[in-house]
Order: structure tokens, then sequence, then C-alpha cells
């Protein structure tokens, strides 16, 4: 009875291997944002891509969960883009050969933290602590650990030695953003959270990290479930309707990934 | 914000509600289809798995059936769909609603399979072996006789599976389809409030759940109606 069993599963698995292998010749057939037009592409839903991508003519747009479900679909060439913040583009092309970033790229987009409306309470003290890591030159060290020359060489050490007397920030993420926040091992790294550890360390907080869907991220700072919100949120007019922002702490901009 | 400005931002500016009302019909175009395929599915598995326990015919079919039960009860529906759209059709350009119909209607023969067979086994061996002494074969009997009465046994039970699937269908946007729940979050995604767009996905559901559920329990009374009991 085993071996029988064993056989169906064999059996199964060569079916779906032969499925597999065929239709590999996946031609690329976006160039420029101008080819976009028309075309099937994907974004992560409520990212700025996907307002980007709703602008395009006759474009079909495909809203995953997440952007890696998106590089996916394109990788397997169900989708014909996907419009995605360029270092997570970059993180998804280092570790997959066959996509590329097209060179052009869409306007500039600032990042920047998310706190409940009229809580100017908050804004007013995560403003003056990104000012003062400006000024320390501790933003820029936790921005060359994870882009450039130096990447990987200035992890940042959250420090021990505080009380923590101001009470916790409730940080509401979306880890599946790399190099901004992913999990690794079970923990939540990335930009984000080096910066944010930076800042509850300047203004003498405990940090607590929430993961949770990138369209939570806002509702849950807006019902006061989180402090902040810091997700790789660009500001854009509508979000600065239910939120509000602090200073930006990065500038990007939204980029096409295609296939090779 | 009030109320009535909250429903215009929700629903009617940007033409909103389209995100709801295509999401309804990608949601029910999904389980109707699925419900289809989960009944063919389901009778084939339940008729090859009571014939191998009346019988002790068909072994490595039954085994397959066995192995599928298993298989596909065992694991999220969730992991199904993503299964089957990301590694089983993995480079085939297929349309996300069939990959959907295809996930749902496998899951759902699962289900329905094992209601059937417990339909089938519950009528007495006594009616089996009464056929085949009055000169039926098996497939005779199984025709004329025992489905019968277990489709009459089992035919609400099949309606509360259908009633289910609808609900489980909710997880389709895990790839990108827009269906009801996912239209529900595009509107969220784009307004940020979670009130208004998760209570309309949840009314919507609502309403087909207990307009079916009256339906259902109308076919159980007209079923009832010739038994004399």
């Amino acid at each position: 009875m085993m071996r029988k069993i064993a056989a169906c599963i064999s059996a199964a698995a060569m079916a779906a291997l032969l499925l597999t292998g065929c239709g590999s010749n996946l031609k690329n057939t976006v160039h420029s944002i101008d080819d976009l037009k028309g075309k099937t592409i994907g974004v992560q839903l409520g990212t700025t891509g996907d307002t980007l991508a709703g602008d395009i003519e006759d474009a079909t747009v495909e809203k995953y969960n997440k952007a890696a479900d998106g590089v996916q679909a394109l990788k397997q060439g169900k989708i014909d883009a996907v419009i995605v913040d360029l270092e997570t583009a970059k993180s998804f092309t280092e570790v997959n050969q066959d996509i590329q970033i097209l060179d052009e790229e869409f306007a500039d987009e600032e990042y920047a933290i998310a706190v409940k409306l009229g809580n100017t309470a908050l804004q007013t003290k995560l403003n003056e602590a990104l000012d003062a890591l400006t000024q320390d030159g501790t933003l820029q060290r936790i921005k060359d650990n994870y882009e450039g020359d130096k990447k990987g060489q200035y992890p940042y050490v959250v420090r021990q030695d505080l009380s923590r007397s101001k009470g916790k920030i409730v940080m509401a993420t979306n880890a599946e953003f790399p190099p901004y926040e992913e999990r690794q091992g079970g923990e939540i790294v990335g930009f984000d959270v080096d910066m944010m550890n930076a800042v509850c360390d300047y203004l003498n907080y405990e940090l607590l990290i929430e993961d949770m869907a990138f369209d939570s991220v806002i509702p849950a700072v807006q019902s006061g479930k989180a402090d902040v919100g810091v997700a790789g949120l660009s500001v854009t007019p509508d979000r600065e309707k239910n939120v509000l922002f602090t200073n930006n702490y990065a500038v990007t901009h939204q980029v096409v990934i295609v296939r090779k | 914000m009030n109320f009535a400005e909250s429903f215009r931002q929700n629903f009617i500016e940007a033409d909103r509600w389209r995100y709801l009302w295509d999401g309804l019909c990608t949601t029910l175009l999904i389980t109707a289809l699925a419900v289809c395929l989960g009944m063919i599915l389901g009778f084939l598995v339940a008729i090859i798995r009571s014939t191998y326990l009346r019988t002790h015919k068909l072994l490595i079919p039954d085994l397959i059936c066995r192995l599928y039960l298993t298989v596909i009860r065992g694991t999220p529906v969730v992991v199904q769909l993503l299964i089957i759209y990301f590694v089983i059709f993995a480079s085939v350009p297929i349309s996300k609603t069939f990959v959907a119909v295809i996930a749902f209607g496998i899951n759902s023969g699962a289900y329905v399979a094992e209601i059937v067979r417990g339909g089938i086994m519950s009528i007495d061996v006594g009616q089996l072996e009464a056929g085949r002494s009055l000169g039926l074969n098996y497939t005779q009997t199984m025709a004329y006789i025992i489905m019968p009465q277990a489709f009459k046994n089992v035919l609400p039970a099949l309606a509360n599976e259908a009633i289910v699937l609808l609900k489980e269908t909710s997880v389709a946007g895990y790839i990108a389809i827009a269906d009801l729940t996912k239209g529900g979050d595009i509107i969220r995604s784009q307004t940020f409030s979670a009130f208004l767009p998760l209570l309309a996905v949840a009314a919507i559901y609502l309403v087909m759940v207990v307009v079916l559920t009256r339906l259902v329990g109308r076919l159980e009374r007209r079923l009832a109606a010739n038994d004399r009991r």
C-alpha cells in the first residue's frame, strides 16, 4: 500500500513538473514608461505604485497583497511589469537574475513617519529627533548600511543603557518591503526599523513593532492601534488628509521592473 | 467626517461602488463555477469510495481518492490557491478566475465527496442486496435505488457546502483577483477608512448567505413534504 501511495505522489509531482517546464520563453514587452499603456501591471495594494499604475491608459492593474507576489507573477509571465519603490526594486533584482529595472523613472517621492491627525506633540518630538539624527550623521550611517558601497558596515546597535522612562511607541509596518523592512530569522529588520530605534533611543522611548498588511498601516495609525506608521510611506495629498506626516527621512521614486 | 460625507467618499466619489459591484460579480462567478466543479468531483469520489467500501472493488481509484481527500482536507484553501497559481500553473499564462475556480472547486469537491459518501452509506445495505436479488446489476442498483434516496438526504448539506464556499472565496484576493473582499480592500486603501467599506462587504455577504439559506430551507421543506414519518 505504501508503494502505491508513493507511486501516486511521484506521478502527481511529475505532472506538476511537466506543466512548470513549458512556456519558459517569456519576452519582455516593456522598454519605457510609455510602453506600459495597455499592459498588465502588478503593484502592491495601496502603494503609490498602485496610484501611478491606475493613471496609465488602458492598463490592467493587478493589485497584489505583497510586492514580492507581483514580482513572482512577473517572472512567470503572468503580468508585463511591476511598479515599486526603487530600493525595494533593487532588493528584488539582486536576488532574481531574470528581471531588471527600467532606466526611466517616475517623479521623486518623500518617505515620512505617519502619526495620528492632531497628534502634533508626537510629530514635533519625532521631527526634533530626526533633525538631531541628521545633524550627528546617524541617519546617513543607517542609510549607508542599506545601500551603496558601504552596505552592511554600519549596523545600528540599540542602546542598552537607557531607562525608557517615556513609555513606548508602537510602530505599524509591513515587513514585506526590503530593504526598509523585512523579516530575517523571525526578526523585523531594515532601514525603517534602525531609524525608529535611533529615534526612540534619542527620545528615551521603547519601540514595539507591529507587522501588518500595507493597506492596514494608515488605518492602524488613524485608529490609535499604533502610534506611528513607518513602512516606506510616501507623502501623498490623499494620505495627508488622513494622517499627519513628519519631515521626510528619505527620498525615493517609483521604478518599473520588467523581465530581461 | 460625518456619515453622509464618509459614505460619499467611500462609495460615490470616483465611482468606488464599482469595486464592490464588479467584485460581487467575480465572487458569484467563481462560486457558481466552483460549486459545479466541486459537485462533479465530489460525486465521482463519493461513488468510488462507497463502491470500494461496499464491494471491495476499485482499490487503486479508492487509494487515489483517499490521498486527494487527505491532502485537500488537510491543507488550508489559501495555500492550495497559491500552490495552484504559483506552482502548478507557474509559467502558463492563465486566467486568474480560472485558477480560482479550479482551486475552490477541487477544495469543495473533497468536502462534497464526504457528504455524498455519508449519504450513500446511510442507505441500508439491504436495499443494495434487494436490488441485486431482483436482477439489477450494481450500476443499475446504484442509479435507480441508492442514489435517488441518498441525493435527497444530502441535498441540504450540499447546499450548505455551497454557502460555505461562497464565503471561502474571500481569500481569492491573495492572487490579485478583485473579488468582493478585495473590492472593499481597494476602497480602504484609497480612502483609508475601514468602517464603511468593511461593513458594506460584510453586509453584502450576509445578504447573499441569508437569501441562500432561505432557499435551502424551502428546499428542505419541499423534500420533507412527501416523507411519511
